[in-house]
């Protein structure tokens, strides 16, 4: 009972953020640098995020009803969940700084204490501490850029830091620095796939799904509302930094062989592809192509709404699939669309949405952020103009990176024979599960179908002026565009019509061809088999190690074991040893701490001593 | 003039799409001192293919039995997308050339998904291989267009014709480059020598043909005028952008025979006089096509700034 309020809640939170947006209403107050009284108010932007929001969290609570067991822990859990719906509510609503940051710092407690109540073990403690000091130390930025904007009164009127200026700047690198690290943006990721695979399903949908999304929402709002217009570097470092993250995030997806992780790092790449958009939006802007920097920005927001959808519906079937299978170790799963024919479907259309096929949402959010970055080099500038090409190469590769990625998942998750016996004796899950992952594929084949609906609202989001007729399909100046529902009804008519032709002639039953061999689960591909071809082709940047042990006793092989993995090379090389300084040092300053009293008298005593002789000298008073 | 643009398109593409690697086929066996299949070939294929019956895997689903009609359809939307003269009207799907990145992409999803059901290795081994290369032809096949489309100041297909039409968008070497880019794509993309060789029939070497293995009748029917449909597509990009043409549309019409002719004949030559290339290396050389496709775009940027 309890938990279908909390769905009519969040449904209600989401409907209402999308008639706000639609309507263009603005409620409460503004946003103002005053330091004493809270401050509460919704505009066009926070009720767009307010909608993502409610659409992720109702299917998420459903799903969460029946994934949390009803023990004590699972219980508390299940109240956390929704408190976390409500902090990120209370982050996009709030109007004065304490109360967004306020809400911006329990933002990244919830989901760690979630994390802590349902998993006790060294490694999950490990990683949450690993998550906590990696936000918080960058999360840092955060504080300065809002309270630096605050104090230069920047929330209270747009043009109140001077363009250009050393403070305007300063801003938005800390802003970068601080809601970069809390979105994954590369090389801030390091937290993010930790974090994320470990905690529960609904958590891991509302981390990816929404929370990344929020630090989106706060450097939307520090770069594009309140700095005014950047200058034209910045906008080629965001470009940068979101191009790092999209073919990143993805190559390093596709050498993972658990699904959440894999997952957890495509929340990289996606996030990768939305700053793309923000960084086309800042150059464009800064060239005066203010319909363009508008339409890039609507690009980038649709893109966060449509990653928002397709990531929160992988992640409930990842949970959905572990219930059912008990395990998401790629290669230990195998046909689960037969035996789980809803959640299977559904997983497979967000498959196909977030390697950006036709004609769902990703494909539609994609070809208006390479339209967007397109428009880079056509505004003529030499420098920036090769950053927009190399950033719309870029984004070529990170989608065909993840057609192969997700060819890669469904292929090992739903298709095939199934690779353990649990596997096999899979069952669909209850009503409320498949509900949840139904509604979310269906938002992925609306949104992909009439994406125009939205993109026109999302243009008008920018705060300067700039129009887009709305239509139900793409229709933007200087592009041949993209008739959604046209190029749906072709594909989806075609192949009908194809299916027919095909079914009419009956269909021979036969093996798998495979030279006469019999194809038995032993000679099933793996995730490492099927993208050894670009491992072998990136092994330069990549550097895989691997290793082959052949044991022998007189002449026999008794043994091979193979070990090969593809480090983090950025964890490795550069956090690793910054973290091992630290320690170091840590443990050099910890030689003064005895713990003895004596040698804290002589402390205080040389103290005393230092400074009545630096008052003596006249260093001091 | 434009209902004329848009039967060549439709008979062009659904009907003698066939004929190109038809031809390619005659010329190369000539080529090579033997006599060779008539250029009539693929239909006579496709004739018998027609009436024999498709084959079911044991154990495979729906998504195995869907793959072919998928991978057509998305080729017959990309067929609808390409106009083969300036100022067509566009059917409904409109004529942009970035969207043809996600529907040539879905054929490819569709016939790797295939592969895993039927958990062929040799097929998996091919579906693996030929994402791989798209990745790298996708990202060359950007920067070519985006070149031209930087040239004709839109994404618009049949405006892009008109755009690089005439002498005037050759006088920088931005479009030249671009085509260089192109032409590797086209090599690519229709899966032949040197990087692919359509008629391997060792299945450790296949790429396209990998995933192919288990299809028989309609469903191979279906798969084999998909490959003459990426022939046409792409021949005919280059035709009527990446190649000098005029700028009259009768003429544009009237030329296209010729050198879609000429650009089979390209094709032949080099399936001669190339042999296939280690699989690892295609990506270097789509990637030098991606470099040149680059310098065409900072040549455009510099005589624009």
């Amino acid at each position: 009972m309890s938990s279908r309020i909390q769905v009519l809640g969040a449904a209600a939170l989401g409907g209402f953020g999308f008639w706000a947006l639609a309507s263009g209403t603005t409620l409460g107050s503004g946003f103002t640098g005053s330091l004493t009284t809270p401050h509460f108010g919704v505009d066009g932007l926070s009720a767009f995020f307010l909608g993502m929001l409610g659409l992720v969290a109702a299917p998420t609570l459903a799903f969460a009803s029946r994934y949390f067991e009803p023990t004590r822990r699972g219980r508390a859990n299940a109240i956390l969940t929704v408190v976390f719906v409500l902090v990120l509510a209370e982050v996009l609503c709030a109007r004065d700084p304490l109360t967004f940051l306020a809400g911006w710092e329990l933002m990244s407690l919830l989901p760690a204490a979630i994390i802590l109540i349902s998993r006790s073990d060294d490694q999950a403690r490990r990683t949450v501490f690993f998550y906590l000091a990696i936000t918080h130390l960058a999360g840092a930025g955060t504080w300065v850029a809002v309270l630096l904007a605050a104090h230069a009164g920047a929330l209270d009127s747009s043009g109140a830091v001077a363009q250009g200026s050393g403070l305007q700047i300063a801003i938005a690198v800390a802003a970068l620095v601080g809601m970069g690290t809390k979105a994954g943006v590369m090389p801030m990721h390091s937290w993010l796939p930790r974090a994320h695979p470990i905690a529960p399903a609904p958590v891991s949908a509302l981390m990816s799904g929404v929370m990344i999304k929020v630090a989106i929402y706060g450097l939307v709002r520090v770069l594009v509302d309140w700095l005014g217009v950047l200058p034209v570097w910045f906008g080629v470092l965001v470009l940068a930094l979101g191009a790092l993250s999209a073919v990143g995030g993805v190559v390093y997806a596709l050498f993972q062989h658990d699904l959440k992780r894999l997952l957890a790092f495509h929340s990289i790449e996606n996030v990768g592809i939305i700053v793309l958009g923000l960084g086309a939006c800042l150059i464009l802007r800064a060239r005066g192509d203010d319909l363009w920097a508008a339409i890039a920005l609507a690009a980038a927001l649709l893109h966060t709404l449509n990653h928002a959808i397709f990531k929160s519906l992988l992640f409930l079937g990842a949970g959905a699939f572990e219930r059912a299978a008990g395990s998401v170790a790629l290669d230990r799963l195998g046909g689960l669309l037969r035996r789980l024919p809803w959640t299977g479907g559904a997983f497979l259309i967000g498959a196909a949405a977030i390697a950006g096929l036709p004609p769902l949402n990703g494909f539609s959010s994609e070809w208006v952020t390479l339209q967007a970055l397109l428009h880079v080099p056509a505004a003529g500038h030499l420098g920036d103009g090769l950053a927009g090409a190399l950033a719309l190469a870029a984004l070529a590769a990170t989608a065909a990176l993840a057609v192969l990625c997700f060819v890669k998942v469904i292929g090992l998750v739903l298709l095939g024979p199934p690779r353990t016996a649990a596997v096999a004796a899979a069952t669909e899950r209850p009503l409320p599960m498949r509900a949840a992952v139904g509604v979310l594929a269906a938002a992925c084949v609306v949104l992909g179908a009439a994406p125009g609906l939205l993109l026109g609202s999302l243009v008008s989001l920018a705060p300067w002026p700039a129009v887009l007729p709305t239509s139900v399909g793409l229709h933007l100046p200087g592009t041949g565009s993209l008739p959604t529902l046209g190029i749906a009804a072709a594909l989806v008519g075609i192949t009908g019509v194809l299916a027919l032709l095909r079914s009419r002639r009956a269909a021979a039953l036969a093996p798998t061809w495979a030279c006469g061999q019999l194809v038995e689960p032993a000679l099933g591909w793996t995730s490492a088999g099927f993208t050894k071809p670009l491992r072998l082709v990136l092994e330069g940047v990549l550097r895989p190690e691997r290793s082959i042990e052949v044991r022998t006793a007189g002449g026999i092989v008794q043994e091979v074991s193979y070990t090969g993995r593809v480090p983090q090379l950025l964890d490795e090389q550069v956090i690793a040893p910054a973290v091992q300084l630290t320690l170091a040092a840590a443990a050099q300053a910890r030689r003064l701490q005895t713990g003895r009293l004596g040698t804290y008298v002589a402390y205080l005593i040389a103290l005393v001593l230092v400074l009545l002789t630096a008052a003596k000298i006249g260093l001091v008073g | 003039m434009s209902a004329l643009a848009i039967a060549v398109q439709l008979v062009g593409g659904f009907v003698l799409a066939p004929l190109l690697p038809g031809l390619v086929q005659h010329w190369k066996a000539r080529l090579q001192g033997r006599r060779g299949p008539t250029p009539l070939q693929p239909y006579r294929e496709l004739r018998r293919l027609w009436s024999k019956s498709s084959v079911d895997v044991e154990g495979a689903g729906l998504v195995y039995r869907l793959a072919p009609s998928v991978t057509a359809a998305s080729l017959a939307l990309a067929v609808l997308l390409v106009p083969v003269a300036a100022r067509a009207p566009g059917l409904g799907v409109g004529r942009d050339v970035l969207a043809l990145l996600g529907v040539l992409a879905l054929g490819r999803f569709a016939m790797a998904s295939a592969s895993w059901d039927v958990a062929n290795g040799f097929a998996l081994m091919g579906a693996s291989r030929d994402l791989t290369i798209a990745i790298f032809t996708d990202m060359t096949f950007v920067l070519a267009v985006a070149v031209a489309a930087l040239v004709a100041h839109t994404t618009n297909l049949a405006a892009m014709i008109a755009g690089t039409a005439g002498t005037s968008a050759w006088s920088n070497p931005s479009l030249g480059l671009a085509a260089v880019a192109f032409a590797l794509v086209i090599v690519a993309e229709t899966g032949r020598q040197p990087v692919d060789n359509p008629d391997t029939h060792l299945e450790l070497t296949m790429i396209h043909e990998g995933p192919l293995l288990e299809y028989a009748g309609r469903d191979l029917a279906f798969l084999q005028w998909t490959a003459a449909a990426r022939h046409w597509i792409v021949l005919v990009l280059a035709a009527e952008i990446f190649l000098p043409h005029p700028a009259s549309v009768w003429w544009q019409l009237a030329v296209l025979p010729f050198t879609l002719v000429v650009l089979c004949a390209g094709l032949a030559l080099l399936e001669t006089v190339t042999a296939k290339m280690r699989i690892l290396l295609a990506p270097r050389l789509l990637a030098v096509g991606a470099a040149a496709a680059l310098l065409g775009i900072v040549s455009w940027l510099v005589q624009i700034a």
